[in-house]
């Protein structure tokens, strides 16, 4: 298997799955951004987003990016609640706090996924789920395009967010500097609930591509947490297209890295890179 | 009634966690007039204005701003409520440009809706500025961050305006251009309370002044009192200075 | 003062009592599911504590500590399957775990808060790859190089693993104190207060949380090593996993971060609830989960938040602590 002929297969996987990495990733990369938080929850709310779109399939047929039009307000809300509630009262007691909190979010989700549905493994399948298309005399998945289109489309949305509206404003100065912010009369309480409720939008949309891509277990969360952290460490925290690129990155890395060493080192590799990453640049290539 | 005081401060006592910053500190403003506040860099200067812009609160005493007690308010309420503070080092945000850093500065519900005014007014104060509305914040120089800082501020529609250490790092001459700003600015009816190191030109700028030092007031009274007071002159010139 | 000195005797007696009737416990025929959960307490007391050191004390965050442990432990099952005695395994796998802890302190400690979790986060689950592929010495139970049997442990009594890890429990705790009593902890201290300042203090910022870092990685992985001595066998995924992370973090957190007696409340309370709700895994963990939200909000201080608002327990903690 290695290195035997073909690159461009890998190479376009790589793209294409790093799309999804990224529609993974943007979530957390605005939340630390503005907020400076790690949220450990963040894959369990990803997660979360993929029962979300499991429910309304089974419960109501619907298909699962139909569906994001009722769990994405949803979500929204959830995510105002959570910051205003829990997170925003954390900064305020001490250090750890937060980080803690995400925490207890996490097994939270975890283990009421697992309640309620079971540890078995789910999956979104719709009537294109296996369909593929080609480029060429080589043929990819067709959850694959989509979930590379949806990471570009959010990650533009987000950009166009943060840099047009005079909320997006907001969230982009305060997280440059919190208590200027402050003194221009922005209520950082809310415009910290308003980022994380945006961040659990594209955590939901996320989800349900996810879900369309890889089958998914509660437990699922941990392992895309680590994959969202390494894009984030990469691209840069707080940067949408950093991220984006970062995710890209991230996408062909595992690729390569399996078709040079073999699959089962491919997420290995993927680690090493964000280590050395970090050590040797941690704002990644767009971070402030 | 005009010498009712915009701004009445009655004995605060504000603290950092453990740490005392002000004692029993009393302050009054107002309206129209500038007042300064001056005091060496342990004074507590920025604990006061940090604890009128509702960023700290004080453990005892009161805050009034138009009658009103304040003393409890979130950061925001008080910008709408219409104090602004110019915060030292200037704390401008690096990565956006002018324009948007003025445009924030009228976030607050009121100034929204006449944020194109006030931006015409501001662009009138400094035409650099608008020069260089395009350009990102952090590639001006020390005096167009320390106007667009300023400006900022005007965009709330101020009716008192804090201003943190305005001519720190920066020469004379754009010193001299920063007053005269804010000369335009006393004349729109803004009250100003400003926070130097710079004993003699504040002296200068003043109707009038406090001195705090470690957390106290020590002195207050008219710029020329001031001027004349012993003490001052001892401990900060040692030589005759307010001779204008 | 005479009276007071007795008193003081007097409460420290039901105390001694507990300890001495828990270092009995195997000889007095308790049945082997107290002794397992026994020894479980004092595995994660040991571990609890130094977490507590690190993200209490120090202001490290660790996610890391799986990997000590994972690392402690495969180097005892190697050491097994190389010919090595078991406790040369034991030390031998505390060993490896300071020194791992020596090598990635420097990028590591470069990183400030957020990304030092962040970096730790990672190092776990790098290394579960590692052992999943690599095979350093025969034998596999699953996979690649996946698991290993521990070697040469018939000969070694429950009663004896037993007791090394009641040592090293109670180890821990007088560990804990004479660290925060010293001039470490005292620096520690003042890193905590204000970095900057305690460094142009003299205060050797780098240094103290590099002591700090691989104390907590040589008694972990004691720890860990004398878990799996226990258990008999090591595997990657069991190991190298983050539930380490959250138990510790829970026995800290419920007991109360940054006290002395928090882990040791705390892991008491952590225990019991695996105890009471073994049958139901998923709930636990749910209500685990929920405890800790409510905790950080109510009560940060942990359940020794709550006591120490009661005169008659600080009464206690006074008489204990001198």
């Amino acid at each position: 298997m290695m290195g035997s002929g073909d690159i461009i297969t890998p190479l376009v996987m790589g793209i294409l799955l790093g799309g999804l990495y990224a529609l993974i990733a943007l979530g957390l990369s605005m939340v630390f951004g503005v907020m400076r938080l790690i949220n450990l929850a963040h894959g369990d709310l990803v997660i979360l987003g993929s029962y979300g779109g499991y429910a309304l399939m089974t419960l109501l047929g619907l298909d699962p990016i139909v569906g994001l039009v009722i769990s994405i307000p949803l979500m929204f809300l959830l995510g105002f609640a959570i910051q205003k509630y829990l997170m925003g009262r954390a900064f305020g007691i001490s250090s750890e706090a937060p980080l803690i909190i995400a925490f207890g979010i996490s097994l939270v989700l975890q283990n009421a996924n697992q309640i309620l549905w079971t540890p078995l493994s789910r999956a979104l399948n719709t009537s294109y789920s296996n369909l593929s298309f080609s480029i060429g005399l080589r043929q990819f998945p067709l959850t694959y395009l989509l979930d590379f289109t949806a990471g570009i489309i959010v990650m533009l949305a987000l950009r166009a967010f943060l840099i047009h509206t005079y909320l997006g404003k907001a969230i982009t100065a305060a997280s440059q500097d919190k208590k200027a912010a402050q003194l221009m009369g922005i209520n950082t309480k809310r415009v910290y609930g308003y980022a994380f409720a945006i961040a659990m939008i594209s955590a939901a949309i996320a989800g349900v591509f996810l879900g369309m891509t890889f089958p998914f277990t509660p437990t699922s969360g941990v392992s895309f947490l680590t994959i969202a952290f390494g894009t984030v460490i990469i691209g840069g925290l707080g940067s949408m297209l950093g991220t984006f690129i970062g995710g890209i990155i991230l996408g062909i890395v595992q690729t390569l890295g399996g078709y040079f060493f073999g699959p089962a080192s491919q997420m290995l590799i993927v680690y090493v890179i964000v280590l050395v990453v970090l050590a040797i640049r941690p704002q990644g290539l767009f971070g402030r | 009634m005009s010498d009712k005081p915009l701004l009445r401060i009655t004995n605060i006592d504000v603290f950092h966690g453990t740490f005392q910053a002000l004692w029993d500190v009393s302050v009054e403003i107002i309206r129209g007039e500038t007042l300064a506040l001056i005091g060496a860099n342990t004074s507590g200067k920025t604990t006061l204005l940090d604890t009128i812009s509702g960023l700290l609160h004080p453990a005892k005493g009161t805050i009034e701003f138009e009658g009103k007690d304040i003393a409890w308010l979130d950061p925001y309420q008080i910008v709408e409520l219409g104090i602004t503070q110019v915060p030292e080092g200037r704390r401008i945000f690096p990565d956006m440009s002018v324009l948007d850093n003025l445009l924030i500065g009228s976030y607050n519900g009121s100034a929204r809706s006449k944020k194109s005014q006030n931006l015409e007014k501001v662009y009138q104060h400094f035409p650099r500025l608008q020069e260089r509305r395009k350009q990102i914040a952090k590639t001006l120089s020390g005096g167009e961050q320390q106007m667009l800082a300023i400006g900022r501020g005007l965009m709330a529609d101020p009716k008192l305006m804090l201003i943190d250490e305005m001519s720190l790092g920066l020469a004379p001459i754009v010193i001299d251009e920063l007053f005269k700003a804010l000369e335009q600015i006393k004349e729109r009816g803004i009250t100003i309370l400003f926070v130097e190191q710079n004993v003699r030109r504040t002296l200068k700028e003043a109707d009038r002044a406090y001195i705090l030092e470690t957390g106290r007031v020590a002195l207050s009274g008219t710029a020329t009192e001031l001027c004349e007071e012993d003490r001052v002159k001892k401990a900060y010139f040692g030589v005759e200075v307010c001779g204008v | 003062m005479k009276l007071k000195a007795t008193r003081s005797k007097l409460t420290l007696i039901p105390l001694a009592a507990l300890i001495l009737v828990l270092a009995l416990l195997p000889l007095i025929g308790a049945p082997q599911s107290w002794l397992l959960y026994a020894f479980l307490f004092f595995i994660y007391l040991a571990m609890a504590n130094m977490w507590n050191l690190l993200a209490g004390y120090s202001g490290l965050i660790s996610l890391c500590q799986p990997a000590f442990l994972g690392l402690a432990g495969y180097t005892l099952a190697i050491g097994t399957w190389v010919g090595l005695p078991w406790w040369a395994g034991l030390l031998g796998g505390a060993t490896v775990a300071a020194l791992f802890a020596l090598l990635i302190s420097v990028p590591v400690f470069r990183l400030s808060g957020i990304y030092f979790a962040i970096g730790t986060l990672v190092v776990p689950e790098a290394l579960r790859m590692v052992f999943y592929l690599w095979r350093p010495v025969g034998g596999q139970m699953q996979g690649a190089g996946a698991g290993y049997m521990i070697k040469g442990t018939g000969g070694v009594s429950t009663h004896l693993i037993y007791w090394l890890a009641f040592v090293l429990g109670i180890g821990s705790i007088f560990l804990m104190k004479r660290v925060l009593k010293s001039k470490l902890g005292l620096g520690l201290a003042a890193i905590r207060d204000n970095e900057r300042t305690a460094a142009s203090c003299g205060v050797s910022v780098f240094k103290l949380k590099l002591y700090t870092f691989i104390i907590a990685a040589l008694v972990t992985g004691l720890s860990g090593a004398v878990y799996y001595l226990y258990q008999g066998y090591i595997e990657p995924s069991a190991t190298f996993n983050v539930r380490w992370t959250m138990t510790l973090l829970l026995a800290t957190v419920i007991g109360g971060i940054r006290t002395e007696e928090g882990p040791f409340i705390g892991t008491i309370v952590v225990v019991f609830l695996y105890f009471l709700l073994a049958r139901y895994a998923g709930y636990s963990l749910l209500i685990q989960g929920m405890i800790l939200i409510g905790l950080m909000l109510l009560s940060p201080q942990g359940i020794v938040g709550m006591l120490r608002r009661s005169r008659y327990y600080r009464y206690l903690a006074q008489c204990v602590s001198t």
